[in-house]
């Protein structure tokens, strides 16, 4: 398991309320804690329409990494006219390095179950599906504990809480590519299909999972969800920050420790970096990566950066899949980012040109800067090259695989300056230019 | 050949004259749109780029696209894996034959043909009697059938194929996506585990996110 780092007093646990349960898998001693109470007062009393109210006033955004408001998601799919719906919980978890939504369905899964319980009663879905890495089989088969035990007690299956509403809870085991934690892609996969993107609109809550109207929620917004029903919008709504509200689990990585924090919306960087511990003797920090494969590359004077949707977006990163770590003066920040934009072209799924064509350049620019061959027109060329592959982005994986080289340019200038102008590299990491280091030029 | 010497090129110019003065076909694209057969692709050609690598990225919609399925392809994928043919596998492989001999006189051995031989099949029949002959349910098959063979025969492609009615363009397409799935036997051990551990790629993203924080990686290992 990984490590929870500890966090002030201060920040709330919403998410990681009961992570430190002994027998996760313990339904009778979760009920006692609180679990499925929100599912009961949302089935008995509030119905859709006040369940989807609640959680808008709540201002939920989700999870994902796009902070799409979760009520007007809910809203499209229980309005769109159609057979049946489908709520989906996305815990593919994409980023290899980032084991946030695992943890916490592992940790506690009838949080997320009760979560997705709710989604399906709020559009009328009767079909829900847990969306897994197919790797973790532990995962996998504690889900099925889990659900069978819930489905046993009657919180879920035929006429849940005696009022009539049946959701059936099926755990998906899906691997094979990167960006299957895309919604689209991974509704493909559940289909059984080729895993590309969709045009969007329509979105998935219009035209999801085998036509019908599709829920797709990440773990943590799905966990967020029993909280709100059980302590109120108001309160939720007061965590974190304004616009943004709630916590999110954060993957941080730095030089004296990794682990998991939840971390309230709005938190500015330098806090949630403090977690990792402050740099070895001898060393700075350089800059902070966060948002994972596709993340920015922000210096230290962004540091107060509100670690929110919007905010970093207007930076150059995003919240992505979560993951912030700190990155000393031994790495070169060209090495860093073509070694992020390599992973992000070669998990192309290659629907789209400018993409699959476009990303691969970026990242043999980003090659020729570190090898020292480049020429003097080349980050006019990444300029150019990314501001085409953003325009024409078919989903969000395109738009989000330039944010390396954009952010490093936007902030690192002078290092990318020495490598190209004077082939040389401040970190003395690049190899020719590394040989060169202390030589005279 | 005309009697009258000369006639030969006065019933050209006739012809060129007539058209001449007949209307033209030029048509003002895009505000007039042209009657164009559905699923008319305009002359099929296989480009490559400047580094000379072919641009086709054997996703195999052209061959899905054409109506009379004359297009066959194979080759290498882009991820530089094995890659089966598209195309009535036996008429394929005789044209080849066939026009191999006729240029060459001896048959020219291609280790596709090994992947054209069919397997037992038995065991696949089973799984697609669990999976209801479904082709909802794609990628359990594939899977299924990659556990039971240790990968994905072309003879097993087919059958499944023609059972599911799905097309085996489409199916292709999904095993080809999926980098667990594989269409020749496991090189080694490690291949043979990545159905149940995690993707090459991404380990080796991570050692490379690794090397770069801790200090850079190795310039020699590129690419
Ligand atoms: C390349 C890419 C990878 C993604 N990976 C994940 C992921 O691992 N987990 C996830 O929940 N959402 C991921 N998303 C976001 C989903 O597409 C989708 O927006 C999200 O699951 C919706 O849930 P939310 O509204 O609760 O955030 C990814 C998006 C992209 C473009
Ligand atoms: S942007 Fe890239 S990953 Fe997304 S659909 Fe296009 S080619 Fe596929
Ligand atoms: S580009 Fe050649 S098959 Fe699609």
């Amino acid at each position: 398991m990984t490590t929870l780092l500890s966090t002030p007093k201060a920040w709330p646990r919403i998410l990681l309320e009961r992570a430190d349960a002994p027998d996760p898998t313990d339904l009778d001693a979760a009920v006692k804690a609180g679990a499925f109470e929100g599912l009961r007062s949302v089935v008995r009393e509030l119905g859709p329409t006040g369940v989807i109210a609640t959680i808008a006033a709540s201002g939920l955004r989700g999870r994902g990494g796009a902070g799409f408001p979760t009520a007007e998601k809910w809203r499209t799919a229980a309005t769109t006219e159609a057979a049946r719906r489908y709520v989906v919980a996305n815990g593919y978890g994409a980023d290899p390095a980032v084991r946030t939504d695992r943890e916490l369905l592992a940790r506690d899964p009838f949080r997320v179950i009760e979560g997705l319980a709710i989604a399906a009663h709020a559009i009328g879905a009767s079909e829900a599906f847990i969306a897994v890495r197919a790797e973790d089989v532990d995962l996998v088969r504690r889900l099925e504990t889990a659900i069978g035990a819930a489905t046993d007690a009657g919180f879920l299956g035929f006429d849940v809480f005696d009022s009539g509403f049946d959701v059936a809870v099926t755990v998906r085991p899906v691997q094979g590519a990167y960006l299957l934690g895309e919604e689209t892609i991974l509704l493909k996969s559940l289909e059984g299909k080729r895993g590309q993107p969709e045009q969007r609109p329509p979105h998935p809550a219009q035209r999801g999972l085998h036509g019908m109207p599709t829920v797709v929620q990440n773990i943590q917004t799905l966990a967020s969800i029993p909280w709100i029903i059980r302590h109120g919008a108001e309160r939720f709504a007061a965590v974190g920050a304004a616009g943004c509200p709630g916590t999110v689990l954060v993957q941080v990585r730095g030089p004296e420790r990794d682990g998991i924090a939840e971390v309230p919306l709005g938190t500015p960087l330098r806090d949630i970096v403090a977690l990792g511990g402050s740099p070895e003797r001898g060393r700075a920090l350089k800059a902070v990566l966060v948002g994972g494969p596709s993340g920015g590359i922000l210096p230290p004077g962004q540091l107060d950066t509100p670690y929110t949707f919007d905010a970093l977006r207007s930076v150059g990163a995003h919240v992505g899949s979560g993951s912030v770590i700190a990155v000393d003066d031994r790495t070169c920040i060209v090495d860093l980012a073509r070694i992020l934009t390599r992973y992000c072209a070669d998990e192309s799924c290659g629907k789209t040109i400018p993409c699959r064509i476009g990303t691969r350049r970026l990242s043999e620019i980003g090659d020729r800067i570190a090898a020292g061959t480049t020429g003097p027109t080349d980050l006019d060329r990444m300029t150019d090259l990314s501001a085409d592959i953003v325009a024409s982005a078919l989903c969000d994986h395109e738009r989000l695989a330039t944010l390396p080289f954009t952010s490093g340019m936007r902030y690192f200038s002078d290092e990318l300056e020495a490598h190209i102008a004077r082939s040389s590299c401040p970190a003395g990491v690049c190899h020719p230019i590394a040989v060169a280091v202390g030589a005279p030029h | 050949m005309s009697l009258i010497p000369g006639f030969g090129m006065v019933r050209g110019m006739a012809l060129t004259l007539r058209r001449f003065f007949e209307p033209k076909v030029t048509v003002r694209y895009p505000e007039v749109k042209p009657d164009i057969p559905h699923k008319f692709r305009g002359r099929l050609q296989l480009l490559y780029d400047e580094y000379g690598t072919l641009k086709c990225e054997t996703c195999f919609q052209c061959a899905q696209a054409c109506p009379i399925e004359c297009i066959d392809m194979g080759g290498i994928d882009t991820k530089g894996r094995f890659h089966v043919h598209w195309g009535a596998a036996e008429t394929y492989g005789e044209r080849r034959d066939e026009s191999a001999l006729r240029r060459s006189g001896r048959p020219v051995p291609d280790a596709a043909y090994a992947h054209f031989e069919a397997a037992d099949l038995s065991a696949l029949e089973a799984i697609l009697e669990e999976h209801d002959h479904d082709p909802a349910h794609m990628l359990q098959i594939l899977e299924a059938t990659q556990a039971a063979y240790g990968y994905l025969p072309v003879a097993a492609l087919k059958r499944i194929s023609q059972t599911t009615g799905a097309w085996y363009a489409m199916i292709y397409g999904t095993a080809s996506y999926y980098r667990h799935l594989r269409f020749e036997p496991a090189a080694d051990e490690r291949q043979a585990e990545a159905l149940s551990g995690r993707r090459p790629s991404e380990a080796a993203f991570l050692s490379g996110l690794d090397t770069a924080l801790g200090g850079g990686s190795d310039r020699r290992g590129v690419n």
